[in-house]
């Protein structure tokens, strides 16, 4: 076979860089990179803040230039073909298994695929002879081809990053993946299609050399967009307004109320702090004697997890973390039921194997879609007109191929160090180190729906975007462990005997349980059943929320039929309408009816005088809470520039992200449906996020103080801290230049 | 006097009554999808409003018997499905894809009423069952039926009418669903509809099969190497409807009626469901396979297209062009056949062969189920074997091959500059239309 090798990089190009550094442009297309946020990929969606780039200035200052970056309605003509070049090459070379024939030599890298491959491109070089030599001398090193291309569009010196910046920026869904495949990875660091981000910027900056040689266009038509974005002034208005009458009320209720002590409860349940767990926390409690906490539902383990069976393996932490330890998952049971586990996957993949062999090939589609044409127009016909129906039969055929089987896991193989390490910490943290239940449940949560490409959007944002039960599971294997018990009693946590964990999984879309286990002691089926009835409780207050409640079914039967609906673009709200974050003991908010709208992480002030508890608590869960609040805040705000669109016109792109129709930017960003009644009432509210904590305010102070991540988010205006004094009694709010101000 | 008129407007077939029973049931399917999934849409009404008005119209249009009542009914049902695709009027793009389907669809109705026109004066005649009856075709006619099928592979975007069907994914996907269910079949219907006038015609017959063939592969090659999952769904369409204006061409009018209800099906059902894409794991089919395996395959392959066949009342080894289904039988029965005898091929070889002939016999049954219910239409004429059919045999099995011997080595090895030539140009020849790009994020819209 003949290779194509290109000629080696020529005299010419050199000559031209001698004004740029290949160094000093990394260094720019890095900086200007800066300014996108990133954008996680569809199998774990990450809530994060569209304008992260620019949390480093004050919010009046940040919004309008979001206006100019992000929110342009239009954008210079020549660009437009720019746009639609670079979409289609990276549409095609990020795609993570749409394809059956993908572009070929990804195993390169970007540049260097797309540089053999460019050069056969006629809709860029137009069969012009120059351009056609333009691209087959192009350098081989992305850095030398964007020394070459700035100074051929005449970008002077100084201005080389503001338009590197806005190359990102008139294309910004596509360049926030390429911010998440350089930046944030995780597992993906090593993806078989490597990218960087000078190779994306020199892709962009090549195509807008061949299409637009007048691009300096940009830096003026920038200039106006911003002069004028800084022109209107009423950017925060409308949140302020919410938020003036969501903080105050919450603020004086919860200084109403008194902590008094309760005596111990039947079981204790640590739940998430996503603000999905409080209104099924509050309908829990309400069934029995059961004390609820808060805590990141990753449970302070940094772990991956990897199922045997699958051989799938994901990062069940939150994103800022990097996972130290891999936790296996594997049926229980006796060595045949292993095997068994083993070949009910087998064959369910089998089946899919058959059914992708034939339809992504030559030829054979046309018999397949005449010999499964009338069972899939049948099966169309049952999920349409009978989803709940559609919903139990699949779960049958599903089950009699692979029989579901509980889960264990090898948390043993952690250190015996880090195991105790952990145990003490989430336990301190979650301030939960006397007082123990006989029974202590660990509640990871995840959703369940069908057909939605923003499926992980709803799961476990502190897992990474993924189910939590598997850390519960660990945590929970860890502290019924005799000898971890036996070195947390030398730390001065001492469990009873009597005491005994079990992990659970809550199912956000239709507030299911799942107990893992199967202890069937009274206490645990005296759990199970009010279980139940929380779930009942919350469903009807869930039904509420929608508009349309469903004909005679009972509540229950109505949610659960929201998530098995093919249909159902709504399955449920998710983290919409957040509005605050809670810091402190749950008394402090058990008789509140806090409508969902609230983080609650649980802390005992007196637990931790040196505030390292607390310190953690602001610095992670907070921030993670900060990004899911603006990443709601300006999808409703805006939600083409910011938001997904409406689900009714997207198209999966790649298996990572979703564009708007026929083809589009990345649609980095909630869906509408996930923000918005209707085209026309927004459901979520924008606010800003406050964070009240219950903490003496020299702690707070302190904590402040030493963390400039603090510092930004409470300085810069995007998080509102409230303190809650237990010393003298008052409420304060930490003013934007640090000061407390007593609130009356 | 009125029901007389209608009556003699009108005429219900077994053709209308598989045409009306496929729309009516997609119909259903995709509005009770839509109920739910477009609540808080600001169309919701109207888009129902119009879906009924469609439905409607296509009932009319499949059972037209007057030549002006199919004209008049393919504009409506045509007009009301752009209305329906450009769902919010206020996004260029949707737009754009709506005006690009107008020329189109107005290119095709202009060649119809040619054609009808042409017939009306060629012959006085108005009524269609009354024009199917005439034994001879003058050449006036012949130039009428080139019209028609023009018209006719308009609508079911045929190669080179195949931009309007791949720029068309700015719709709602419930209008998708509708659309690759429906009218997208427009042609292939129009084409059985004339069949009896057609099959006196073997140049057009011939030509059919040529773009036909040309459409079929084209639009398998796009659909494969597209990263989106709906812009590859409606590549495949562009296959699908290729191959069943084949089996027109081919004279095998009422296969053609089956494909296009089976495909029907599939398709809305493909992009109902198009949400779950990104759950969808792709399993490494292990290709190339071993020569036990493929032998074995391909002997299972032969069984499944002898039960092919058995069920669908044909010979296994025709002298004529239904060779052509029964070498995508063929082929399909060893595809099928492959990844069960990937592992230990001998030990497989049983169950494989088992279910092959079942699954041949299966699908021979799903294609006998409409083309005996056709066979009293008597539209199933098969042609001699030219070097015609048997060049296309020849291409879809070629290609076939490649995928399963080639495609690997082409994922690892550096590979030829005519591949890499090839790629570009269908990456970019499957590109939609440029102004049906939404190349500004803000230039969308959802109001």
């Amino acid at each position: 076979m003949e290779t194509v090798l290109l000629p080696p990089s020529t005299d010419q190009w050199i000559d031209a860089a001698e004004s740029l550094s290949t160094i000093q442009v990394a260094n720019l297309v890095a900086s200007s990179f800066k300014k996108i946020a990133p954008f996680w990929p569809l199998k774990n969606l990450i809530a994060v803040n569209p304008l992260q780039g620019f949390e480093e200035l004050p919010i009046e200052d940040a919004l309008p230039l979001g206006r100019a970056y992000f929110q342009q309605p239009t954008l210079p003509k020549p660009m437009e073909a720019v746009n639609r070049q670079t979409l289609k090459w990276l549409s095609a070379y990020v795609d993570d298994g749409q394809a059956t024939l993908p572009m070929p030599l990804r195993h390169l890298g970007l540049y260097a695929a797309w540089r053999q491959l460019a050069i056969h491109d006629a809709d860029l070089h137009g069969h012009d002879p120059q351009k056609k030599r333009f691209l087959t001398n192009l350098p081989e090193h992305p850095a030398q081809a964007l020394c070459v291309c700035l100074p051929e569009l005449d970008i002077a010196s100084g201005e080389e990053e503001l338009f590197l910046t806005l190359m990102l920026t008139t294309l910004p869904g596509w360049a926030s993946y390429i911010r998440y495949r350089t930046d944030w990875a995780g597992l993906d660091t090593h993806h078989p299609h490597p990218i960087t981000q000078t190779e994306y910027m020199a892709l962009r900056v090549v195509i807008t050399r061949l299409l637009w040689p007048e691009a300096r266009t940009l830096l003026s038509w920038h200039q106006q967009a911003l002069e004028k974005a800084k022109s209107s002034t009423n950017y925060l208005t409308p949140l302020q307004q919410a938020e003036r009458q969501f903080r105050l009320p919450l603020l004086m209720q919860l200084a109403a109320q008194s902590l008094s002590e309760k005596g111990l409860p039947d079981a204790q349940l640590v739940f998430c702090i996503d603000v999905r767990s409080e209104p099924f926390r509050r309908a829990l409690e309400a069934t029995g004697n059961y004390q609820t906490l808060g805590f990141a539902g990753f449970f302070g383990l940094p772990i991956q997890i990897n199922d045997t069976v699958t051989g799938e393996s994901y990062a069940s932490c939150p994103v800022l973390l990097t996972p130290s330890h891999t936790v296996h998952e594997s049926p229980c049971g006796t060595p045949t039921e292993q095997k068994q586990a083993q070949r009910g996957y087998a064959r369910l993949t089998a089946l899919k194997r058959l059914y992708q062999s034939l339809k992504y090939t030559f030829t054979t589609p046309f018999a397949l879609v005449e010999g499964l044409g009338v069972a899939s127009g049948a099966w169309m016909g049952v999920r349409s007109l009978a989803p709940g129906l559609a919903a139990r039969l699949q779960g049958q055929f599903v089950r009699s191929l692979r029989k579901p089987m509980p889960i264990s896991s090898s948390w043993e193989t952690l250190p015996w160090e880090d195991q105790c390490r952990y145990a003490e910490g989430a336990l301190r943290t979650m301030g939960l180190t006397e007082q123990f239940a006989p029974l202590v449940v660990f509640c990871g949560h995840g959703s369940s729906t069908q057909n939605n490409a923003y499926a992980t959007a709803l799961d476990c944002g502190a897992c990474g975007g993924r189910h939590g039960g598997g850390n519960a599971r660990v945590l929970a294997g860890i502290l019924n462990d005799k000898q971890v018990r036996q070195a947390l009693q030398q730390r001065g946590i001492s469990i009873p005997d009597t005491t005994q964990f079990m992990a659970a999984e809550h199912n956000t879309t239709t507030d299911d349980v799942t107990l893992f286990g199967d202890d069937n002691a009274e206490q645990v089926q005296q759990l199970r059943s009010d279980l139940a009835k929380a779930r009942q409780i919350n469903s009807l207050e869930r039904l509420q929320q929608f508009s349309s409640p469903l004909r005679k079914l009972d509540e229950v039967q109505q949610t659960w039929l929201r998530s098995t609906d093919w249909a159902q673009v709504r399955p449920e709200w998710g983290l919409a309408r957040n509005a605050a974050f809670i810091v402190g003991p749950r008394a402090l908010t058990a008789s509140l009816n806090l409508e969902g709208r609230c983080f609650l992480h649980s802390y005992e002030p007196t637990q931790d005088p040196q505030g390292t508890t607390l310190t953690t608590i602001l610095t992670a869960p907070m921030v993670v809470a900060q990004w899911i609040n603006t990443q709601y805040l300006f999808s409703t705000l805006d939600n083409v520039a910011y938001g997904g669109g409406s689900k009714l016109t997207q198209t999966v792109v790649g298996k990572i992200g979703i564009m708007q129709g026929n083809g589009s930017d990345l649609m980095t960003g909630l869906p509408l449906q996930s923000v918005y009644a209707t085209d026309e009432q927004a459901y979520h509210e924008p606010q800003r996020l406050m964070t009240v904590v219950y903490a003496p305010r020299t702690r707070l102070t302190a904590i402040v103080q030493a963390q400039p991540v603090l510092q930004k988010l409470f300085g810069n205006g995007w998080v509102q801290l409230a303190c809650l004094d237990p010393e003298d009694g008052q409420t304060y709010l930490l003013t934007r230049d640090f000061q407390w101000q007593n609130v009356h | 006097m009125v029901l007389f008129v209608l009556g003699s407007l009108f005429h219900l077939d077994r053709l209308s009554i598989i045409m009306m029973a496929l729309v009516s049931f997609i119909g259903l399917c995709v509005g009770s999808f839509a109920f739910r999934y477009m609540k808080g849409d600001g169309q919701y009404r109207a888009f129902f409003v119009r879906l009924i008005l469609l439905i409607g119209s296509v009932m009319m249009l499949v059972s037209a018997d007057h030549l002006a009542l199919l004209l008049v009914s393919w504009c409506i049902s045509n007009g009301l499905l752009v209305r329906l695709m450009v769902h919010k009027p206020g996004w260029k793009a949707a737009r754009a894809s709506g005006w690009l389907a107008t020329k189109n669809f107005a290119w095709g109705a202009a060649c119809i009423a040619a054609a009808f026109g042409l017939i009306y004066l060629t012959t006085a005649e108005t009524s269609i069952q009354a024009l199917l009856r005439r034994s001879s075709l003058s050449p006036s006619m012949e130039l009428a039926l080139g019209l028609l099928a023009l018209g006719a592979i308009t609508q079911s975007a045929i190669w080179p009418f195949h931009r309007w069907l791949i720029s068309s994914l700015n719709s709602p996907t419930p209008v998708s669903a509708i659309m690759h269910a429906g009218l997208i079949n427009g042609g292939g219907f129009l084409l059985v509809r004339f069949a009896p006038l057609y099959m006196q015609s073997s140049f057009l017959l011939a030509l059919l099969t040529v773009l036909g063939f040309l459409t079929a592969w084209l639009g398998t090659f796009w659909k494969l190497m597209q990263p989106d999952v709906k812009r590859m769904l409606a590549c495949s369409t562009m296959g699908q409807m290729g191959f069943m204006v084949v089996q027109c061409g081919l004279g095998l009018f009422p296969a053609a009626v089956a494909h296009l209800v089976g495909h029907g099906l599939f398709k809305a059902y493909l992009f109902l469901s198009s949400g779950s894409a990104a759950q969808e794991k792709r399993i490494d089919q292990g290709y190339p396979p071993g020569f036990p395996a493929f032998s074995g395959a391909l002997l299972c392959g032969l069984i499944g297209s002898a039960g092919f066949a058995l069920a669908s009342g044909k010979a296994w080894l025709p002298g004529d062009t239904t060779l052509v289904l029964n070498v995508v039988a063929l082929l399909s029965g060893t595809q099928l056949a492959l990844p069960l005898l990937q592992v230990r091929p001998l030990r497989a070889l049983p169950g494989a062969i088992l279910c092959t002939a079942l699954a041949g016999l299966a699908y021979g049954g799903s294609v006998r189920l409409i083309t005996g219910f056709m066979a009293p239409m008597g539209l199933m004429h098969p042609q001699p074997l030219t070097s015609l059919p048997i060049a296309g045999i020849l291409i879809l099995t070629v290609s076939w091959l490649s995928m399963l011997f080639f495609r690997q080595s082409v994922k690892t090895w550096s590979i030829p500059v005519w591949a890499m030539k090839g790629y570009v140009l269908a990456l970019n020849a499957s590109q939609p239309a440029p102004t049906t790009i939404t190349t500004h994020r803000n230039h969308y819209h959802y109001h």
